[in-house]
């Protein structure tokens, strides 16, 4: 740790003489040690999931949501410090209503990470306020047909100036996600959290950017990764949370929901039989260095 | 002429007379709706065995226009619930926009809970007392259909000044004067619609709405219509009035030019 | 063509609305023409007994000429601790806007609930019924345009019946009909309950006879006496019909019962 003793990480918005803003990087710390989040952009849909690690058993199974609704067709997720994604998803919700009075239209993922990277960022800027010890992914379903605006009557002309252009589309799966800096890019496939090494590996091999992967089987894939994440901590006992988006003709109606839980427990089952199936191979031959957080550096 | 660009595409004074900003005073006292502009004339629902079926005519009218013949009134919430509004077409508007929010925020929680027609109901009746006691109010006249909380049909009505009451049949302007009186003959009473039929019942609308065509001079033949059970919703937004007989007209005297 | 051309000699040359000030509105300010009020039509009826109150209305709800409903409560049980009201000892009737009547019983119902929470005990007539009262004085001048009657059994037992106007002037009373056809109902109730010029024949000279004895009616007869009551002021007022509800408060709790009335 370079910054210790320095001075210059001991307040916020200030740099050090090589560029970097120390506070920046210990939010990302904060990240680093939180349950592993990640995110799936398929064809027709998008799926979030969560590590969600028990703290206790006095813990009710299955209450305290990680995911959240932020529109009806945009849902949230967040590695790290727990109060500050709430926060998070306080904030965005308020975006997406705001967007909704202002612009009579949902917000689209795309907008509204580029509201929530910058409200961020803004947490960078100041001594009296510390950046976010999260990073959040957001994912939802922009909707493929053309919308009327909110309360809109009529169809408008069907043809000619302002009627319909042939051939148009609209919409589709969006998925960003944002770092403590303010920092947020658009991913096929996105991960942070504790697991996010092996999460990134296991999201690679899946070639999302050919957009082929149906929703259905990211689903499946999303449990898969999740566990397969969790493997490297595997003292402590976790719970899956996932949720989806799918298109309009899917069976959540381009509406963020909860993974019902036959569709759950069946994922999870081919996460667990996929991970016996890797300690057999695993037996054979253990040379491999275990991945730690110190290659990202 | 005045070349400068603050008066491009601006009415001349002295053809079209000064402009009266007089609205734009902030003093004085506050102007509220006092009469609905944009309107939608008659709602008509009727209960039926296993739910209610609900209609409107697509037509918006300012004052006798026929100005906006694509408007569609029957809204839905929640994929249970369908608000049919008469009135006030912006009022109209900005309620949509108000359950559609209300709707978000149910989502947020992911209990899979929703507000069924009752509830609803109760929530846009309090919207428009509220509105009526502030003087000022949303002028519309609505009819909320659906299913209340133990999944039996549920059929409400509510206006601008927060009065609500509850019916086998229901029909909002026009319509209660003329489509109620037929809705009721096939429905006297909760028992008798509990024993109607979905084709009964949507015999008895689709003629109500045709009634209401021959003699509200603010509708139109073109309307929605929607069935909602515990199926979920089938909504249907541009149907036309079927056998229409104008013989009838043959025979009124009295009212225009005729030779006879 | 000409107003074209025509230069306005008090502007020095066409002028535009954007550099005016704003004029000023026609003298006076423009009335509201949104009343807030309306009248749903419809007769309750309270009479209280010796251990015992009777208070009833008709379920029609009008506007105009039109039936908006034939089953619209105006009475209703009051600070029950469920949304069935089963354990409620109080009841309101309502008649006139049945907005502000719906508001209204709202209000009291949630008040008499926090006061059975607060105090671990049922709130007595009494007492509710100067609760309502200031409740009603309280929107004195934007009032809740409907006449309340409350009824239940006092602190000894008998029937209690509290009747009020729209603004919170009440009183506690034998009997008392209101809305549409209370002018209809009431003589008959001042004849038939309170034995208004009823005297006993021979009692005297000329007409100088001993009145009737006054004496509590017995709830049969209490009851036969609301049938009757409606069943005329149907027969005589247009906003009076469909059903009748009739709530019986006794120590052994409220009894509701329906009856069909004529529906023309």
């Amino acid at each position: 740790m370079t910054s210790i003793g320095t001075g210059y990480d001991l307040t916020n918005s200030v740099f050090s003489p090589d560029g970097r803003n120390f506070q920046v990087e210990y939010a990302v710390k904060a990240v680093e040690n939180g349950g592993t989040s990640i995110g799936i952009r398929c064809k027709d849909g998008v799926v979030l999931a969560v590590e969600k690690i028990i703290t206790s058993k006095l813990l009710k199974v299955g209450a305290n949501k990680r995911i959240a609704t932020i529109d009806r067709h945009v849902g949230a997720v967040s590695s790290g410090l727990v109060p500050d994604g709430r926060h998070f998803v306080s904030r965005a919700r308020d975006e997406a209503a705001s967007w909704r009075s202002t612009y009579k239209t949902p917000i689209t993922t795309k907008d509204l990470a580029s509201r929530m990277g910058g409200y961020l960022q803004a947490y960078t800027l100041y001594s009296s306020v510390r950046p976010f010890g999260i990073t959040a992914i957001v994912a939802g379903w922009d909707s493929e047909l053309e919308l009327p605006v909110d309360g809109q009557v009529g169809s408008g002309p069907s043809i000619g100036s302002g009627g319909k252009v042939e051939g148009k589309t609209y919409g589709g799966p969006g998925l960003y996600m944002i770092e403590p800096s303010g920092m947020y890019w658009g991913y096929y496939g996105a991960a942070t959290g504790k697991g996010r090494q092996t999460a990134k590996a296991e999201l690679e091999k899946l070639d999302l950017a050919a957009l082929k992967l149906s929703l259905q089987d990211g689903v499946k894939e999303a449990a898969r990764i999740i566990y397969v994440a969790h493997a490297d901590n595997k003292d402590k006992e976790f719970e899956l949370e996932m949720t989806w988006i799918s298109n309009i003709d899917g069976p959540t109606k381009g509406r963020h929901q909860e993974v019902p839980k036959d569709i759950l427990e069946e994922a999870e089952n081919l996460a667990k039989k996929y991970l016996e199936g890797e300690d057999d191979e695993e037996t054979k031959d253990d040379d491999k260095p275990a991945e730690g957080d110190k290659m990202e550096e | 002429m005045n070349h400068l660009p603050q008066a491009w595409g601006r009415p001349r004074d002295d053809i079209y007379g000064a402009y009266d900003s007089s609205y734009l005073q902030s003093h004085g006292p506050n102007q509220h709706t006092q009469q609905p502009i944009v309107t939608g004339t008659s709602v008509v629902a009727l209960k039926f065995k296993d739910g209610v079926i609900i209609a409107a005519d697509n037509l918006a009218s300012y004052g006798s226009l026929a100005r906006f013949t694509d408007v569609k009134r029957l809204r839905t919430f929640a994929d249970t619930s369908v608000v049919g509004f008469g009135g006030d077409v912006s009022d109209m508007q900005y309620l949509d926009r108000l359950l559609n929010s209300l709707d978000t925020e149910e989502a947020y929680s992911s209990s899979g809970h929703t507000l069924n027609a009752q509830n609803l109901h109760t929530y846009l009746s309090k919207v428009f007392y509220k509105r009526r006691s502030d003087f000022n109010p949303l002028w519309n006249q609505i009819l909320v259909a659906g299913l209340d909380g133990e999944s039996k049909p549920f059929l409400a009505s509510a206006d601008l000044l927060g009065t609500t009451f509850s019916s086998p049949s229901l029909a909002t302007g026009f319509g209660a004067h003329l489509a109620q009186p037929l809705l009721r003959k096939v429905a006297p009473d909760e028992e008798a619609a509990a024993k109607l039929s979905k084709e009964q019942a949507l015999e008895a609308v689709k003629e109500s709405m045709k009634v209401l065509f021959y003699r509200d001079a603010r509708s139109l033949d073109n309307y929605s219509i929607a069935v909602i059970t515990k199926d979920g919703i089938d909504l249907k937004e541009n149907e036309k009035l079927e056998k229409q007989s104008w013989a009838f007209a043959d025979q009124i005297r009295g009212y225009g030019t005729q030779i006879n | 063509m000409a107003a074209m051309f025509s230069q306005n000699p008090l502007m020095n040359g066409p002028n535009y609305s954007f550099s005016q000030a704003p004029t000023t509105a026609g003298d006076g300010f423009k009335q509201h023409s949104f009343y807030p009020y309306t009248d749903n039509g419809g007769s309750t009826l309270a009479i209280s007994g010796n251990d015992f109150s009777i208070i009833a209305g008709d379920t029609r709800s009008t506007s105009g000429y039109s039936i908006n409903t034939r089953y619209a409560p105006k009475v209703f049980k009051i600070g029950g601790t469920t949304s069935s009201q089963d354990d409620a000892t109080l009841v309101l009737s309502v008649v006139g806007f049945a907005a502000d009547g719906e508001a209204l019983k709202e209000r009291l119902d949630t008040i008499v609930k926090m006061y059975r929470y607060q105090h671990g005990k049922p709130m007595s007539v009494k007492a509710c019924a100067q609760r309502l009262s200031t409740i009603l004085y309280g929107k004195r001048f934007f009032p809740y345009y409907v006449t309340a009657i409350l009824g239940g059994l006092d602190e000894e037992g008998k029937g209690a019946v509290y009747s009020y106007d729209p603004v919170g002037s009440y009183e506690r009373e034998q009997c008392r009909a209101a809305g549409a056809a209370a002018s209809l109902i009431m003589p008959f109730l001042d004849n038939q309950v309170n034995f208004k010029n009823q005297y006993m024949p021979g009692s005297g000279e000329g007409h100088a006879l001993q009145e009737r004895e006054k004496i509590p009616l017995p709830k049969n007869e209490v009851e036969d006496l609301v049938k009757d009551a409606f069943d005329s002021a149907v027969e005589r007022h247009i906003e009076v019909g469909d059903g009748l509800q009739i709530l019986i408060i006794t120590k052994d709790g409220i009894e509701e019962k329906y009856l069909p009335l004529k529906r023309d």
